[in-house]
């Protein structure tokens, strides 16, 4: 007997309705219940994520090695370093402070959005996980379109979720369908608000297909950069030589947090020379621990072709270091140059911090994360202050409220240690070499808080401005 | 460099140079293997010696003449290399013509300097004559070109060819139809006007995006209104580099084919780059039952290498195309591109062409294009956690 299949052309958009007919019902039940509850529900199922001996994140672990281009232990490592920073007391934190401090304070109200619909981008887990689980805590159900290059994490979290929580698990549903699967995507993107990850072309594509009704977060791509200033002795070089050795390693340099260059303020050539040496021994030593995953192939050629080019420079004074897997380029100025990806990096002199504003003025608005060591402050004049302050971020958090068991980080200054130059590059982070895959977990991505953007609110002002009719 | 090393360097490429020229001008230039191992190997002494960021490139990978036995260890310079150095072998106040390649204030412009145009156009006429023109070689059609021309272009290397193709082989009523970023429809549907009452063929040359936006006009719609005469072909080159919509090759070549009324086989893309002084065009006007592949002229030599090893791979695998073209006399003849693609072999087993794979998609992610590409292609990669 010849069994006959049939393609059914919206195949896709029948489950994306399917799928949001149950999560409008499942959102009316989460919607009943108190913000409180619904918050601490969700950092349970962080809590279950992020602790040490978590079941889910070494599953998680395996299912990644199968599934990417990335070696185990590189998957391991990153996931149980990111994973320890996002803490769920900052996370409880940073809601009471965006959300529940908002609705109680004033006359606002949430009301939480029928649906949203969460398009993950890339392989890196963490953004995947944060994005599906936002909503929930705002009473919004989540569809969660998992990305082709990591089709584990969304179903994991799913099953973690249900395991913490009925209601909540029936109202985070994960989805997959192909990117060309127009009539699928036209159905995801009917929710009311939709968060996006992808390149500034998914971003506006995505943007220009929606309603000014409905509520749009997308998060571009950026890239991150390290600055290192001379004043450091030989154990600092050291130390900072392996964090940012331990910054590139990490996932392969692919994610928008992994430094593509670092440049040296103010550095005598003598001691450039002797970092980039420092760094290419420290990018061996990690790559002992954490080897580098197949890259493609047309990464590949990019990385041969920068290569020789640094080859042809380093007749000039510049200096080419070639690993097995990781490459480092000293370069004679700070003209932008391609950035590979796959273990590369460039350091670029610069005479000062003036010069350092100037050389990153062309990438406005596409920087993300600066780690520093060895300088202090750079203002936006260019000018040399006090260090800021690690870990910083925009916008200034103020003292969390304690609704965990689990303190919160020391709470920072209320003014931004950012200067606005900074923060006009895109920065939105600054921290240590060897911190910049792991930011804490209310770090605000792109600049935006965590909650806010995808929150509604409403205000009641009734009774206060009366208008007397005869 | 002595007087007499330079006059005894500037024979040499002399001596290559006589030969390439006799080879293009044959009747029908064919393979010699020998030949191209010789005059490449000519070449190379005197490009190691005349041009000095290429001599430093060879001396640290160890390849120099005098341990260079064959072509394949001749070591290719990348690209991207144009932007960074004058890779031109004779002094500067000799140059006579600089192409550019494209690209925005961000990025340093690739240049390729060139002290006489002879031998560059010698090649990309033989080579358009071979594979463009089968049939139409004399007879002086009316050509138009859908790109800006010398006046407004001066530095591009295909404005260049065209303007070459025009004064050689085309009628006196060829012309540009884009203007000042704007095409002009009335121009070109005069031309295929003219081509139909004449009922003679007319060619179309020019970039992808002008096709693509020509094709999305509103204005220039029409269902026969395009429709060309018997023997009329096109040629498209080049990628979308963000100045249009991005369109799969095979969906453009549709496209254009149903426009102008024409067998897709009479729509070929010509593959080159401004580094090169020769290009490789679809093969289908020259064979057009065959499959469709790009063919090499005999003085240029096509490799498809890993990367990481820098060996070629097996005939049919993907590699890093590295292309070794003689007729880059002045600057440097082995160039290592950042595209794709591998040999197509016959029913026997005989290579006979390669493809170009995902050069529409890869070339703007390749850093090759526009605006912010240095180090914004590192941008456009995982999110953020």
């Amino acid at each position: 007997m010849s069994r006959i299949e049939f393609d059914w052309p919206d195949e896709g958009a029948e489950r994306v309705r399917a799928a949001e007919g149950r999560l409008r019902l499942a959102g009316e039940e989460l919607a009943r219940r108190p913000f409180e509850a619904r918050l601490a529900s969700v950092a349970a199922v962080l809590d279950d994520w992020t602790r040490p001996d978590s079941p889910y994140r070494r599953e998680l672990a395996a299912a990644l090695a199968e599934a990417t281009p990335f070696t185990a232990a590189t998957i391991k490592e990153g996931l149980d370093s990111a994973l320890r920073a996002w803490r769920p007391a900052d996370f409880i934190a940073c809601a009471e402070r965006e959300i529940g401090g908002t609705t109680r304070a004033g006359r606002c109200s949430l009301v939480p959005f029928e649906w949203t619909t969460v398009i993950a981008g890339g392989a890196l887990p963490m953004p995947t996980m944060l994005s599906g689980l936002l909503p929930l805590v705002l009473g919004s159900p989540v569809l969660l379109r998992e990305t082709s290059k990591d089709p584990v994490t969304a179903r994991l979290l799913a099953r973690s979720i249900a395991r913490r929580d009925e209601t909540l698990a029936a109202a985070f549903e994960p989805i997959a369908f192909p990117s060309d699967d127009t009539m699928a995507l036209e159905a995801a993107l009917a929710a009311p608000c939709v968060v996006a990850t992808g390149s500034d072309e998914t971003l506006a594509s995505i943007s220009s297909r929606l309603s000014p009704t409905q509520r749009f977060v997308g998060y571009g791509h950026r890239f991150s950069i390290a600055i290192l200033g001379p004043t450091m002795d030989d154990d600092a070089l050291m130390e900072a030589a392996a964090g940012l050795a331990l910054d590139v390693s990490r996932w392969d340099q692919s994610g928008c947090l992994s430094p593509v260059v670092a440049y040296l303020v103010g550095w005598e050539r003598e001691a450039q020379r002797h970092f980039a040496s420092r760094l290419d021994d420290a990018l061996r030593r990690v790559s002992a621990d954490l080897p580098r995953g197949e890259i493609e192939l047309d990464r590949s050629i990019s990385i041969a072709h920068e290569r020789r080019e640094a080859r042809m420079r380093a007749a000039m004074g510049g200096m080419l270091f070639e690993g097995s897997d990781h490459t480092v380029v000293l370069e004679t100025d700070a003209r932008p140059r391609p950035a590979p990806l796959g273990r590369f990096i460039r350091l670029l002199p610069v005479e000062s911090p003036a010069a350092l504003i100037r050389s990153l003025e062309p990438f406005a608005g596409h920087l993300s994360n600066v780690c520093f060591a060895g300088l202090r402050e750079v203002d936006e004049r260019g000018e040399i202050e006090d260090a800021p302050r690690e870990d910083a971020a925009l916008p200034p958090r103020e003292t969390p409220a304690a609704a965990s068991p689990i303190p919160p980080r020391e709470a920072p200054s209320a003014e931004s240690p950012i200067p606005p130059a900074w923060a006009r590059l895109g920065v939105s982070r600054f921290t240590s070499p060897g911190r910049l895959q792991t930011p804490p977990i209310d770090w605000p991505h792109d600049g935006l808080p965590l909650f806010v953007p995808l929150a509604r609110f409403t205000n009641e002002d009734l009774g206060r401005h009366t208008t007397k009719v005869d | 460099m002595s007087a007499l090393e330079a006059e005894v360097d500037r024979s040499a490429r002399e001596g290559v140079e006589r030969e390439l020229l006799a080879w293009m001008s044959e009747a029908k230039p064919s393979a010699d293997a020998e030949r191209f191992e010789r005059l490449a190997l000519a070449l190379f002494r005197f490009q190691f010696t005349a041009c000095a960021p290429y001599a430093r490139l060879c001396a640290s990978l160890d390849r120099t003449p005098d341990r260079v036995e064959q072509v394949s260890d001749i070591p290719a310079v990348p690209t991207g290399a144009f932007k960074e150095f004058d890779l031109r072998c004779f002094p500067e106040d000799q140059t006579t013509q600089v192409f550019r390649t494209s690209g925005t204030s961000v990025d340093r412009l690739g240049a390729l300097h060139l002290d006489s145009v002879v031998l560059y156009e010698a090649s990309l006429l033989a080579n358009l004559r071979h594979s463009f023109l089968p049939g139409l070689v004399g007879t002086r059609p009316e050509m138009r070109f859908l790109s800006p021309g010398p006046a407004e272009a001066p530095d591009s290397s295909l404005t260049h060819m065209f303007e070459a193709l025009r004064l050689a082989e085309g009628h006196p009523s060829s012309d540009y139809d884009l203007r000042e970023g704007r095409l002009d429809l009335h121009a070109f549907e005069a031309a295929v006007e003219r081509a139909r009452r004449a009922d003679r063929p007319l060619i179309v040359a020019g970039t992808s995006f002008a096709f693509v936006h020509f094709l999305d006009d509103p204005q220039a719609a029409g269902e026969t209104r395009w429709h060309l005469p018997a023997g009329s072909r096109v040629m498209e080159t080049g990628g979308f580099k963000g100045r249009s919509r991005t369109v799969p090759r095979e969906v453009l070549r549709s496209e254009i084919a149903a426009r102008f009324g024409l067998d897709e086989r009479a729509v070929v893309n010509q593959y080159g780059m401004t580094e090169l002084g020769s290009q490789f065009y679809d093969s289908t006007l020259v064979d057009p039952d065959g499959p469709r592949r790009k063919e090499a002229p005999p003085w240029t030599r096509v490799r498809f290498v890993d990367p990481e090893s820098g060996r070629d791979v097996a005939p049919g695998e993907v590699g890093m195309i590295v292309i070794h073209d003689l007729a880059n006399t002045g600057s440097v003849a082995a160039i290592q591109t950042a595209d794709l693609g591998r040999a197509i072999r016959s029913e026997d087993g005989g290579v006979i062409g390669f493809d170009v794979l995902g050069r529409e998609e890869g070339a703007e992610a390749r850093g090759c294009s526009i605006a912010t590409d240095v180090m914004l292609e590192a941008s456009s990669r995982e999110p953020a956690p």
